[in-house]
């Protein structure tokens, strides 16, 4: 007896020594407001720069969304001493990767460079930040490809409106009732002078975290780091933070959409809070009860047991404001989208009548733990997580204390969520239906 | 004396400042880092099971991946079994159901994953002797259950299904299948018969044939002992017994005699997906490996390659061109790539061929060379980051006898690469004269001019030569008044139509499983209304009475355009046929097209307002048997088709009892029960 007691301790003991590897990281702010994560790491030859500014489309403009995403493009097109089109092959030269992606919150840009070659990503997030050329040749260069995207992402891939059309209808005031593509009229009408004044608003050193992992010496690189960014100067031009209050959708919202899809599909969008908080955790285990993995509700039983979907999803879309979750599913051949929608609907309502049972919490719970682990694989996820929590929730050390919060989840908070939030006057239900095919001449 | 620490802090960053950086050119790199391959400690279980462990300890997680050394599997008339089998293994084991197994790896927070090759399981490092221990069970006892091979089957099928319309996915099949060789094992191609085929049977032997400790490699990544790895191997890989596995034979794929084009018509395309492609004889650590890659990199490795800075960039013929170099033990390939415009189809192939040929002739700069190795090297000291990079390394060795430091030299090697090897690599792999150029498109459009690159061949989705499609022409002679005359005829005659002054059709429409009523009045000669409800309550209302024009639905008004007048101008034509000219409308003969299986006359016709739609008059009876038009929906345009069925004749006059309106995911069936005419309506009647 007392041997199993001394055996379960060792069991509780080797549980927590396995997170005890916790991220360490330097913060320190430059002068101009300039926010620096460091996080040293040699045990491969690679680096991650990133640069993380606070700005997103809900800072847009209501006749100028858009704004931000374009940015994103118009911010490659090169700088006071780098060349039009220069940019990204000085990166590739180097053997490293690069790119950029633009949400509702903020903007993020990173270069993955071999480590030898760091003072290069330093050296392009600078003049990015100090002198980026913002002329009338790069913004109708990149308007075109912007447009392009718009196509390839949204127009011609099979669902990729989705969001697009879930945010309308899910947001009445709040700016989040926009995706960060915006208009194509919005960016059409725009003079080169807006696009300067927004450069000059939000890309400055005191909107930004730059957000650097990897093999470096770190005194050497503080050094750098104070040499490239700190004779920026800090922004000195008011920046919208928009505090709207989204009031309660009110009913129902159900639309259908005819789009190049193969199979129909439901989309199902609950309002839900904003990021960080308790529910929000319990929001995060809800989706993993709901869709992680092989053995989660929807998975099973939607698509393995009834074969109702050929896939079946569920995703927590939560930003600094307000949140979404949402249920996704593609209707197997055959299979009518009413059919679909009651079954995922019954496996919503068991989660709001019922307690999840011991077990399969704890599954959850393990699920989260080794997702968790791993979202700390590369060098680019660390930074960007580093800067993620810095600029969220002020706290770079989330990356470490994250556990915890999960931790503190239980069975109790997972059937609150799911009560207070989904419900249907609460939702807007898509359907995604095969356009008719075009006859062929 | 805080607040002096903290003035010092401040001033900090401003006096580290001092140092000189140069903005105006790209800083120089650091001294080249220490690329360090560590080698994995090794050793074979009885068996014959090799096993590899490569030990990190950056994170708390092992994944431990078994793959089994074979190259492919010729499957003739049932292909598609491996990888169905592959599959089939993981969904249950002898003494767990597939929902049993799957909450077992997913409670210990793991994944298990297998294929026809390979089976990988990882987890946590707590957790991964529980994992390891149901990796042995999948691999060593599935249950290989006929009811999950079912399941199996309607996926691959699904998948089969959605790529018959995938361009690319075309594409794809059809230039394995010549390049290789349809009796190659490489070039075979799945069906939903060879599909059908694979009985359960065959999966069971597959997996007792194929999956045996003597061809397979095992290998742990992560945080682990290699003791550890060792106690866990032998315990639950030790007991495995070995078994003869059958050599696989494979035929010599050649390049083709000619260079020749293989077009598979695709008529709905607005882009040709052109492939340059010819089998390789390349293998992983022979001579020409490293320089071959530095010579395809060039040619067509990614945004930094010419045929994207040709295409795309220069030309702007498409949105990205590649190239590719695969070396293989048996036979490689090469290929290089792009979806074009359909106009630019033929230009592609000429530049993508200028490309070729100049790699091959001009030795490439030194600035060139060197600025590709500098990408190469840097890409693959970031592949380091990922530590089953150095777990490929080892497999890669095991399975081309390469020599144990291949990929400590590897760097070494690469900047020994000469502009000269390269220009000799490109001469002995890339032969112009000697291609397949397969070019997925809409045959009509883009097939002229393609004949100057060698003769042309015609291939269906599943790469099977095919007779050239021959285009059906309308008869020539037919002209636009002799058609209507005929259609006028077929419908009653313009006497018979001329007397008819009012009719009434009363229908139901079905659409998912809901029905609604439909009632349709038309009074000549300009006046009709069409109601639809649903239980007694209106949902929708067209109408042009008098001049008057009127949409609503649900009872709200919808603002009339001048194209709905048009629209309900429309519905008062009893046969449209006899308003045509005089109101303006143009018309033109465009082709044939089968409706319902029979040859059918298309007309184009553009209303006076320039809106576009075509009607389509069956070649026998001369009676609209289906109409096409382009309408605005919510996320782009929507073609709406329209047949019509089933014409019976009222007072001598022939009316479609039946419509159906195909919306894709919608079809809507109106049948018309009662039509009656002659009356006596009243526009009154219409309100």
């Amino acid at each position: 007896m007392k041997k199993q007691l001394l055996f379960s301790c060792l069991i509780l003991l080797l549980g927590t020594t396995v997170f005890s590897q916790a991220i360490q990281f330097e913060k320190y702010v430059l002068p101009n407001g300039l926010k620096v994560i460091l996080h040293e790491d040699h045990s491969a030859p690679v680096v991650a720069v990133t640069a993380l500014y606070h700005v997103g489309s809900k800072n847009e403009d209501t006749a100028r969304t858009g704004f931000a995403h374009f940015f994103e493009h118009l911010l490659f097109e090169g700088s006071e001493n780098i060349k039009r089109g220069e940019f990204d092959k000085y990166v590739t030269n180097a053997g490293g990767a690069l790119n950029a992606n633009t949400t509702q919150d903020r903007t993020f840009y990173f270069e993955l460079l071999p480590s030898n070659q760091v003072e290069l990503g330093l050296w392009l997030e600078s003049e990015r930040m100090m002198h980026a050329k913002i002329e009338q040749i790069g913004v109708n260069t990149q308007r075109e490809v912007v447009k392009e995207e718009k196509r390839q992402r949204m127009d011609n891939r099979p669902y990729g409106s989705f969001l697009n059309e879930v945010l309308k209808r899910a947001f009445k005031v709040h700016p989040y009732k926009w995706s960060p593509i915006g208009s194509m009229e919005h960016l059409n009408a725009a003079k080169l002078e807006e696009f300067i004044q927004f450069y000059k608003t939000y890309y400055v050193p005191n909107n930004c975290v730059l957000s650097i992992a990897g093999d470096f010496d770190k005194a050497a690189l503080k050094e750098k780091i104070a040499a490239y960014f700190g004779s920026i100067p800090k922004g000195t031009l008011p920046i919208n933070r928009p505090s709207i209050k989204e009031p309660a959708l009110g009913g129902e919202v159900r639309d259908i959409i005819y789009d190049n899809v193969q199979l129909p599909g439901v989309f199902q969008a609950y309002r839900a809070p904003k990021q960080g908080g308790e529910e929000y955790y319990a929001f995060n285990v809800l989706s993993t009860i709901l869709s992680g993995g092989e053995s989660s509700r929807m998975t099973k039983t939607l698509v393995d047991k009834k074969q109702l979907a050929a896939f079946a999803g569920s995703s927590p879309f939560f930003n600094e404001d307000e949140g979404l979750f949402i249920t996704l599913a593609l209707a197997n051949m055959g299979v009518k989208p009413e059919v679909l929608e009651q079954g995922i609907d019954s496996i919503v309502n068991e989660v709001k009548m019922n307690l999840v049972g011991e077990r399969e919490f704890q599954k959850v719970k393990n699920q989260i733990t080794t997702e968790l682990v791993s979202s700390k694989a590369t060098m680019a996820g660390i930074a960007e997580s580093l800067a993620n929590n810095e600029v969220y929730f002020g706290d770079a050390n989330l990356i470490n204390t994250e556990l915890e919060k999960y931790n503190k989840v239980t069975r109790e908070d997972v059937l609150n969520v799911a009560r207070k939030y989904l419900n249907k006057d609460n939702r807007v239900v898509l359907y995604y239906l095969p356009k008719p095919k075009s006859s062929s001449k | 004396m805080k607040k002096l620490l903290n003035i010092f802090i401040c001033l900090l960053p401003f006096s580290l400042m001092a140092q000189n950086i140069d903005r105006s050119k790209a800083p120089t790199p650091g001294k080249a880092p220490l690329i360090q391959v560590g080698n994995p400690v090794k050793f074979t279980l009885p068996n014959g099971l090799k096993v590899f462990v490569v030990k990190n300890t950056k994170l708390p997680r092992v994944v431990a991946s078994l793959n089994f050394d074979v190259d492919g599997f010729k499957e003739g008339d049932k292909a598609g079994l491996a990888e169905m089998a592959g599959q089939l293994a993981k969904r249950g084991t002898i003494t767990k159901t597939k929902e049993q197994l799957d909450e077992a790896v997913e409670y210990l927070g793991g994944s298990l994953s297998t294929s026809s090759t390979s089976a990988t399981a990882s987890s946590l490092k707590t957790n991964f002797p529980a994992l390891f221990a149901l990796l042995s069970e999948v691999v060593l006892h599935p249950s290989m259950n006929a009811t999950e091979l079912e399941k199996v089957r309607k996926q691959t099928i699904s998948g089969i299904e959605s790529n018959k319309d995938d361009a690319d996915a075309i594409a794809g099949n059809v230039v394995k299948k010549l390049v290789y060789g349809s009796g190659h094992a490489f070039g075979e191609i799945m069906t939903i018969k060879t599909v059908n085929a694979v009985k359960v049977e065959d999966a069971k032997s597959f997996i007792n044939t194929y999956w045996k400790p003597n061809i397979a490699n095992l290998i742990f990544v992560g945080d682990i002992e290699p003791s550890v790895a060792k106690q866990l191997a032998e315990k639950y890989f030790g007991a495995w017994k070995t078994g003869v596995v059958p050599t696989q034979q494979f035929e010599k794929s050649s390049r083709p005699a000619k260079t020749y084009v293989a077009i598979v018509d695709r008529p709905s395309s607005v882009q040709s997906v052109v492939t340059v492609a010819s089998p390789v004889q390349l293998v992983k650590g022979d001579a020409n490996d490293i320089a071959g890659n530095v010579m395809n990199n060039i040619l067509g490795g990614g945004f930094s390659g010419r045929l994207f800075a040709n295409l795309r960039e220069k030309h702007g013929f498409t949105y990205g061109a590649y190239s590719s170099l695969q070396s293989n033990k048996h036979v490689g390939i090469f290929s290089a790539e792009a979806s074009v415009r359909n106009e630019k189809t033929d230009s592609s192939i000429q530049e993508m061929l200028v490309e070729i040929n100049k790699i091959r002739i001009e030795q490439i700069g030194e600035d060139e060379l060197s600025r590709m190795k500098n990408y190469l090297a840097g890409g693959f000291a970031r592949s380091l980051e990922n530590p089953a990079t150095i777990a490929n390394f080892a497999l890669n060795i095991e399975k081309y006898h390469l020599p144990a430091n291949y990929y400590q030299q590897y760097l070494t090697n690469l900047a020994a690469v000469t502009a000269t090897q390269v220009k000799s690599v490109a001469n002995t792999l890339l032969i112009p004269s000697q291609m397949h150029i397969v070019v997925v498109g809409n045959a009509k459009e883009i097939t002229k001019g393609l004949e100057k690159y060698g003769e042309i061949k015609y291939f269906d989705i599943e790469g099977n030569e095919i007779a050239a499609p021959v285009e059906k022409k309308a008869d020539a002679s037919l002209t636009i008044d002799a058609l209507l005359n005929k259609t006028i005829q077929a419908m009653g005659g313009k006497e018979s139509i001329e007397k008819i002054k009012d009719v009434q059709l009363i229908g139901k429409v079905g659409v998912m499983g809901q029905s609604i009523d439909v009632v349709q009045k038309i009074v000549q000669p300009s006046s009709a209304v069409m109601l639809m409800s649903m239980g007694g309550m209106v949902i929708s209302k067209q109408a042009v009475v008098d001049g008057k024009y009127e949409v609503s639905q649900q009872g709200m008004q919808a603002p009339i355009t001048d194209e709905i007048k048009e629209g309900l101008d429309e519905s008062t034509y009893l046969v449209p046929e006899m308003m045509y000219v005089n109101k303006g409308y143009k018309l033109a003969i465009v082709g044939i097209e089968q409706v319902d299986g029979k040859d059918a006359i298309d007309v184009e016709l553009t209303s006076p307002s320039g809106k576009k739609s075509h009607r389509f008059y069956d070649k026998e009876t001369y009676l609209l048997v289906k109409s096409t038009k382009v309408e605005k929906g919510p996320t782009g345009p929507v073609t709406q088709q329209q047949y019509y069925k089933n014409y019976q004749k009222v007072e001598g006059v022939a009316f479609a009892k039946e419509a159906v309106m195909d919306l894709g995911q919608f079809k809507m069936n109106l049948n018309f029960e009662n039509i009656k005419v002659n009356q006596g309506l009243k526009l009154e009647d219409l309100k």
